[in-house]
């Protein structure tokens, strides 16, 4: 029963994880960039570079938001406040504009990111921070990962969740039809063909498991409402927005402005108060309800970087006169738990080890994820051999040459749009109308020529030729980085702006691994004529299945 | 927690890990024989103690890891430390074999003088 | 399995697309409603109930769909996803009940 058992789940294996193989590796290599979104949205607007921004003390930063958001969000119904932190060190400041003479209320709901202003702030000086040019930037990667591109997000998220649920099932699967996992824990033979892209998946594979588990499980738990709106609607039929106000707190959503202008209590000294409560945690965000009005509040939440949760305590003040209204820190086990969950996958409660560590593991499950649609193409072609030779037909099988025409285009070809995607960054004219979307044009069209290339010439030149392309255009980010107006490394290693140098460094050792495994794809000697190695390819056969 | 000392303890939660993933693969015919020769194998009695020292060290990190990062925090970096210990053990066991033996006790001296450090800073 | 490039019988593509079927809807099927079941039978706030009660259906769904595959025959693997469907049918019937009449 159990040969039976691990048989079946082979099976399932391969196939959950073969069908959907593509989308995954986009979703994990998406994924991983998401970990320093941050950082690669700074290398990515040059014009920021020179800020030097100094860390300040919480309520130096509070004021200065103020103080901006009195000036651009004057007459807004909701302004909002992000603190620096240390991957961000800028004041962030939101504020929905004052709807216009004549339009409707539901106009004015509808917010766009046309209709919702933003702007970044220097905390120390209150100044806003220079005109950066457009660009969606690391964000880009972060919502590719689950909202796709160029269909509505409804759909994207869909596609992303089955293929999440096939990668849960890949990974169980996976997980019972591994024999011996620790006697094989360490090995790796490389050199061997099939062999050593088996023990290079297994190792990708096991030894970050924990970690693939829980991004992916966690990763459906983000979206879960979506996915199993059954529970929800057994308890709250009809009333999705009671529960969603009952798992988010909160104060009164929604209060109406009372007319009477009163001025916005100073929020400083707030700060103070909050984070006199949290033992001296920072305070993370802020959402101002009715500023300027005599209903206005304040509602701050504690930074994540305590604890796992995404869910943080926050406390309402009364916003003319500064009076503690209320505090939500009391998570139910329920709401802890999947507070923990979702933080766990957002990752932003991990400090810069914690977070190095993660990329990582994330590193190994693009490898996991790379290693076994290349795994099945390699498994798959001796017995494609075999049949050549027997029926004296040309070429392999459909199903091969789709699936190493997707192998192609999915990772080397993928890989080659990241690197576009930076370089369009920096050579797509500032001021541009639509620049952003232009950025990710190129993105898309520099894959899908590489797609339509790979799916032509799915051989091993092509793939020498995309692992080249997208291997110098990684390299010479560094080279072209200062050569169109950001910090070289020269600059910003010797100023500590190691978010900027570890984008250049990070991009220069990628490039060079990709230019390594082209040079060494150019080393492995072919495939012998297959004649006389039959009896070899029957044993094949046995060991493959 | 000042960033010398984190950095240290982080230094220990690696070095005990490679340390501990090293003893446990000596532990493996596969292994001991890949570090020192076909056909050789430790004594009998080293085995269990072999295996003893490995859990050790994983254990050790572990408790690095949960003073280093709190108690929920120390588990999540604890996986990702064994992560990174594993991956560069199973390297180091393909590529250089025959420093298996010198990088091990290295860890483990490294592992001392670093938290050594730590409690001296 | 049988030899990849030889012609795949029949009726070995018929059991596999069965048990897919059972895998995705029925799985997803039985998933909703042990989902549903659980939320209405445990204890608890509104909200905690329905979040463990969705978290559980996250693991469930892959536990049923690697039955549809490690069932001996496709008919077995109908015949659990059913029962199990069954099991949870009658606690929700049964809660429903209970409800109505409180």
């Amino acid at each position: 029963m159990k040969e039976g058992l691990r048989l079946s789940m082979a099976w399932l294996h391969t196939w959950s994880g073969l069908l959907v193989g593509w989308v995954l590796f986009m979703v994990f290599a998406c994924g991983t960039a998401s970990y320093y979104r941050d950082e690669i949205t700074l290398w990515m607007t040059p014009e920021m570079h020179q800020a030097s921004l100094a860390p300040v003390d919480q309520d130096v930063a509070a004021t200065a938001a103020q103080r901006a958001l009195e000036q651009r969000g004057a007459g807004g119904s909701r302004w909002f406040v992000t603190m620096p932190t240390e991957r961000d060190p800028a004041v962030r400041v939101g504020w929905v504009p004052k709807p216009n003479k004549g339009q409707g209320q539901g106009q004015a709901k509808a917010k766009g990111r046309r209709q919702f202003g933003s702007a970044a702030v220097d905390p120390a000086t209150g100044e806003e921070l220079g005109k950066a040019r457009e660009t969606r930037g690391g964000d880009f990667f972060f919502r590719l990962h689950f909202d796709l591109h160029y269909m509505p997000v409804f759909w994207g998220r869909w596609i992303v969740g089955v293929c999440a649920m096939f990668m849960l099932v890949a990974i169980l699967s996976g997980i019972v039809t591994h024999k011996r996992i620790f006697k094989d824990f360490f090995t790796f033979r490389p050199g061997k063909g099939q062999r050593s892209w088996l023990d290079a998946h297994n190792a990708s594979a096991v030894l970050a498991l924990p970690y693939h588990l829980m991004i992916t499980y966690t990763g459906l738990v983000t979206l879960m409402f979506m996915y199993l709106p059954a529970g929800l609607n057994a308890v709250y039929p009809e009333k999705a927005d009671a529960f969603y106000a009952d798992l988010n707190g909160g104060p009164a959503r929604d209060a109406k402005p009372s007319g009477t202008p009163v001025a916005l209590t100073p929020l400083a000294p707030l700060v103070a108060q909050a984070r006199e409560k949290w033992n001296g945690a920072p305070v993370g965000r802020m959402v101002i309800s009715l500023p300027g009005d005599a209903n206005a509040q304040i509602l701050m939440t504690r930074q994540e970087s305590q604890g796992l949760s995404s869910q943080q305590p926050s406390i309402t003040f009364d916003g003319v006169t500064g009076r503690l209204l209320s505090e939500a820190n009391k998570d139910s086990g329920a709401m802890q738990t999947r507070g923990v969950m979702y933080g766990l996958h957002i990752g932003r409660f991990a400090g810069p080890m914690l977070r190095g560590l993660f990329f990582l593991s994330a590193l190994a499950g693009c490898a996991m994820v790379a290693t076994g649609v290349l795994l099945w193409a390699v498994k798959e072609r001796p017995k494609h051999l075999k049949a050549r030779l027997n029926s004296n037909s040309g070429g392999v099988g459909f199903g091969l040459r789709l699936v190493d025409g997707l192998n192609l285009g999915g990772i080397a070809g993928l890989m080659l749009a990241m690197a576009v995607f930076f370089w369009a960054n920096r050579l797509v004219p500032v001021g541009l109308a639509g620049r952003p979307e232009l950025e990710i044009q190129c993105f898309f069209t520099a894959w899908a020529i590489a797609a339509v290339a790979g799916l032509a010439w799915p051989v091993r030149w092509m793939w020498r030729v995309q692992l080249v392309i997208g291997g110098l255009l990684f390299a010479l980010l560094p080279v072209l980085n200062p050569l169109t107006g950001g910090a070289g490394l020269a600059t910003s290693v010797a100023q500590g702006k190691w978010a900027i140098a570890g984008f250049d460094l990070v991009s220069l050792a990628f490039g060079a691994m990709l230019l390594w495994a082209a040079k060494r794809l150019g080393k492995v000697k072919l495939a012998k004529a297959p004649k006389p190695q039959l009896d070899k390819l029957d044993k094949i056969d046995e060991v493959a299945a | 927690m000042t960033p010398f000392l984190k950095t240290m303890l982080l230094i220990a939660a690696l070095a005990s890990a490679a340390g501990g993933f090293t003893a446990l693969s000596l532990a493996m015919s596969r292994h001991w024989e890949g570090v020192h020769g076909r056909g050789s194998a430790p004594a009998s009695r080293l085995l269990p103690r072999l295996r003893l020292l490995g859990i050790g060290g994983l254990l050790l990190s572990l408790c690095v890891c949960l003073f280093n990062w709190g108690s929920a925090q120390g588990w999540v970096a604890w996986a990702g430390v064994l992560t990174a210990a594993a991956l560069g053990h199973a390297l180091t066991l393909t590529y250089a074999a025959r420093a298996v033996m010198r990088i091990g006790y290295g860890a483990a001296g490294l592992t001392f003088i670093s938290l050594l450090a730590a409690i001296l800073a | 399995m049988a030899k990849a490039v030889a012609r795949v019988p029949l009726k070995y593509r018929l059991d596999v697309a069965v048990r897919a079927l059972a895998a995705v809807g029925g799985a997803y099927a039985v998933t909703t409603l042990a989902v549903t079941a659980l939320a209405l039978t445990l204890p608890g706030r509104d909200v905690d109930v329905v979040l463990a009660s969705t978290l559980t259906g996250l693991a469930v769904f892959p536990l049923a769909t690697m039955w549809s595959f490690a069932a001996r025959s496709a008919l077995r693997a109908w015949a659990g996803l059913m029962i199990a469907a069954a099991v949870c049918g009658g606690v929700i019937a049964l809660q429903r009940a209970l409800g109505g009449a409180a």
